[in-house]
């Protein structure tokens, strides 16, 4: 597992972000005149510690390889003597967390919420601008639309600075007002993707799997102010004993009322949070039971809608849906067990979440 | 709960519904009495809400989003980027139903002049587009390679990207010609009308010759590749070909997407024949093409396609299927693609070309020494949507079908006839109205080519609504 937070320490008192420069880097900022105050760079390397330094700041990192972290950008909480690292340089997979707090409590939800609230926006802004080149960062949550007049600001201001960056935002849509629209539509379409879920066609069972009385209701509202405003939509479906029969339902649903939806992610559930203890309860093993799958994707499809199959192993799927299945566990959460090793689609697979234990896993299973 | 008007027509011994935006399905007499009578159940809303035939209010997701599919029906007038150019009408051929639109090998003042080509080059130069497609016609366009090169060079230096279509009869190939097409952004196209006699009838006249026209097609798909080279079929309804015979001599060379074409009885040739017997004829046959390739395709995983009713069938699925010129709507004419004739002067089809030619009506447009003549166009554009027709309007097949106001001029002499009686809707009602038939069809071998003429892994009843 790659580690999201490194032991620190740093004279400083209040928290700060910076971007972490070894030697290379640092020797290219000089000569493109690209230094910000937000820049450190590295001189001291050994015995498990790096020494970071700029004219007016120090860090100390344990327990990390410097050449790891090169290029990431870290919020520093010296209180803590932590590091997080906001943006990983070589990842593909940076996701903000804007806040855990939430109004739904969906029953699978991998990242429970809590109530209480840390306005990081500051420094999640200035870690967007401080992002590699031609980046996608997540936006996520709890439920970042709760915090929307934040938000849409600051999304407004980072494309505007930096019109190499796009943002993949998850949202429950329960928050947007015909009031928005002004400031959803001035946003860059092209680089903003909005992942929203539905669950079901049937506002009962929605209502029951996000725990919200009146979310579906709610829902539909939200879609459509995001369809005016032009926005670029991907719906998001995690797979469930609860929802699977009625998934073909949900194809037709999709096609006919969310049909600016650019794409439709069909997910398979995490075994972690909510999603672990519920497990028994809602794991639906597509493995064996494909059909309602199937049935979905070929409706959705035929339709014209582009469909995915998110944290689906490639075994575990016919050979004809095979290839919507990309690798889309991100890379710090992500685990191939042994099966994988001789496995020939290895490259282009999720592989299993790294919490997934082998007895909760797919009946059909095995090298490909 | 409001219902967006629905129009129907009868199907086996159900009905089809369709709406503007292109929702369909399938139910019975009883749901239409109720529909008409304004007697519709609870469930019956149900149904039409989940399909996308209802809203509660304006602006509301279900009313948003049938505002947004409709729009999405509606094909958008892109930039002018294809030119098909007519660099001779002379032709090395005389195939029986070409004589409009060709001219003798040795005949003289049918080639661009050299004023006409250096005013083409000139007309190419101020596009607005940086991404050309260039579709050299004839005649036989490989007669003037000199100012096939010559386009090539210029465009390869004035364009990001260009792209160039050879429609040649591959009849007279020397290292010269075969070095042209060679070349990665050229493509070939060219006619192979079934087997060995229909082709020598239709074409060539011997088949000696064709037997040269089958071996430097062989030779292309060797030399260029089989993604360089396609190939379609003309069909005379007087003499068809034999199925097995016409699939053959396209399965053999790996080409799997067949598209059939009815000879143009145009002009002359036309003289004394009835257009409805020929439609009539006509739609059998293709019919019967269709249900041949389905029986082929499951019995010998054939994986064969007739390219127009596929189109069609992915028109009635879903939206942004526009690539077919005949199957727009609106059909803008001198938007995306312009026809240039061996004199200079323009046209927006190669058919308006013909007619224009045996001095039916001139539906030239301009020249390339003037430009377009927008009066012009800006009249045709006026009337190349189904939209607002009086008999489309009726049309449950209105969202999926196109317009073709010149096949109309060019049949009938006029463009207001009653759409019902046209070639063109009579055509397109029995290619939907066969659409419609399979995709409600329960039999194995019918799904098996639906999923793949429609683009899915398989092909389930749940594909095409019901009422239950
Ligand atoms: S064996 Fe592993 S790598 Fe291969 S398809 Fe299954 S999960 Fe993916
Ligand atoms: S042309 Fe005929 S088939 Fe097409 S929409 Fe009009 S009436 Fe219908």
């Amino acid at each position: 597992m790659i580690p999201l937070r490194i032991t620190a320490a740093t004279p400083a008192v209040a928290p700060f972000v910076a971007r972490l420069n070894a030697e290379g880097r640092a020797f290219e900022l000089e000569r493109t005149s690209g230094r910000t105050p937000f820049d450190l760079d590295l001189e001291i390397v050994g015995e498990g510690r790096s020494v970071y330094r700029s004219s007016s700041a120090e860090l100390e990192l344990r327990g990390i390889d410097a050449g790891e972290v090169d290029g990431d950008v870290v919020f520093i909480d010296p209180s803590r003597g932590i590091a997080h690292r906001l943006v990983r340089a070589r990842s593909a997979h940076n996701t903000f967390l804007i806040t855990e707090r939430c109004d739904q409590l969906c029953v699978m939800c991998s990242q429970p919420p809590k109530r209480g609230h840390v306005d990081m926006f500051p420094y999640f802004e200035a870690a967007a601008l401080l992002a590699p080149a031609n980046m996608v960062l997540g936006i996520s949550g709890g439920e970042p639309t709760l915090f929307k007049d934040q938000l849409l600001p600051f999304l407004d201001r980072v494309l505007t600075h930096r019109r190499d960056l796009s943002f993949h935002i998850l949202t429950n849509a329960q928050h947007f007002e015909p009031t928005d629209l002004p400031s959803l539509a001035r946003l860059p379409h092209d680089r903003v993707t909005w992942g929203v879920p539905l669950y079901s066609s049937d506002l009962v069972i929605h209502d029951s799997i996000v725990g919200k009385d009146g979310a579906f209701q709610k829902l539909t509202g939200g879609l459509a102010i995001l369809a005016k405003s032009g926005a670029t939509l991907e719906l998001r479906t995690v797979l469930m004993s609860r929802n699977a029969a009625d998934l073909p339902d949900l194809a037709r649903f999709v096609t006919s009322q969310v049909p600016f939806s650019s794409s439709w992610a069909i997910m398979q559930l995490e075994n972690i949070g909510f999603g672990r203890l519920n497990w028994n309860e809602l794991f639906f093993d597509h493995s064996v039971q494909f059909e309602p799958v199937a049935n979905a994707i070929d409706l959705a499809r035929s339709r014209g809608l582009n469909v995915w199959l998110y944290n689906f192993p490639r075994c575990t799927v016919p050979e004809g849906y095979r290839h919507l299945a990309p690798a889309t566990i991100s890379d710090w959460k992500r685990r191939y067990p042994a099966a994988c090793e001789e496995c020939s689609v290895r490259d282009g697979c999720s592989g299993l979440f790294e919490w997934h234990t082998d007895d909760r896993g797919f009946q059909r299973f095995g090298t490909l | 709960m409001n219902v967006w008007p629905l129009r129907f027509r009868k199907s086996g011994t159900e009905y089809l519904f369709s709406d503007d935006a292109g929702g369909f399905f399938r139910a019975d007499q009883a749901f239409l009495e109720r529909y008409v009578a304004d007697g519709l159940l609870l469930s019956d809303y149900d149904f039409l809400r989940h399909g996308g035939h209802t809203f509660a209010e304006v602006g509301d997701l279900a009313h948003t989003a049938f505002a947004y599919r409709w729009s999405q029906r509606q094909a958008v007038r892109p930039e002018l980027a294809y030119l098909i150019l007519v660099p001779t009408l002379r032709c090395n051929l005389s195939c029986g139903y070409c004589q409009v639109s060709r001219a003798a090998e040795h005949a003289k003042g049918y080639d661009w002049t050299e004023e006409t080509t250096e005013a083409v080059l000139r007309y190419l130069d101020q596009l607005g587009t940086s991404d050309i497609k260039i579709e050299f016609q004839g005649g036989e366009p490989l007669l003037r390679i000199d100012l096939l090169e010559r386009v090539r060079s210029f465009c390869r230096e004035r364009f990001a990207s260009s792209k160039f279509v050879v429609c040649t009869n591959l009849q007279e190939m020397s290292p010269r010609e075969w070095a042209f097409l060679e070349a990665g952004d050229t493509f070939v196209s060219t006619s192979l009308d079934g087997d060995m006699a229909t082709h020598s009838r239709q074409r060539t006249h011997s088949a000696q010759a064709t037997s040269k026209f089958l071996s430097n097609l062989d030779e292309a798909i060797e030399r260029l590749g089989p993604h360089k080279v396609s190939a379609l079929p003309t069909i005379d309804i007087d003499n068809p070909p034999d199925f097995e015979a016409l699939i053959n001599a396209y399965r053999s060379r790996g080409m799997r997407s067949l598209y059939l074409r009815p000879v143009n009885h145009q002009g002359f040739a036309r003289r004394g024949r009835s257009v409805d017997a020929d439609i009539e004829r006509w739609n059998a046959l293709h019919h019967a093409f269709v249900e041949h390739l389905i029986d082929l395709n499951y019995r010998i995983g054939a994986g064969l396609e007739e390219y127009y009713f596929s189109q069609c069938l992915r028109r009635a699925l879903r939206s942004g299927a526009d690539e077919h010129v005949d199957l727009r709507n609106p059909n803008f004419f001198a938007s995306d693609y312009l026809v240039v004739d061996h004199d200079g002067k323009f046209y927006p089809t190669d058919e308006a070309r013909m007619l224009s030619r045996i001095g039916r009506i001139d539906l030239s447009i301009g020249d390339v020494f003037s430009g377009l003549q927008t009066e012009k166009t800006d009249t045709l554009n006026a009337a190349s949507l189904n939209n607002y027709d009086p008999d489309c309007v009726h049309c449950t097949f209105q969202p999926f079908c196109g317009s073709d106001l010149i096949d109309d001029i060019s049949r009938y002499g006029r463009s207001d006839r009653a759409k019902t009686k046209t070639w063109f809707c009579r055509r397109h009602t029995s290619i939907f109205d066969h659409v419609f038939e399979l995709m409600y069809r329960d039999d194995p071998a019918t799904k098996h080519s639906l999923a793949q003429w429609s683009g899915v892994v398989s092909w389930g009843r749940h594909m095409a609504p019901e009422l239950a």
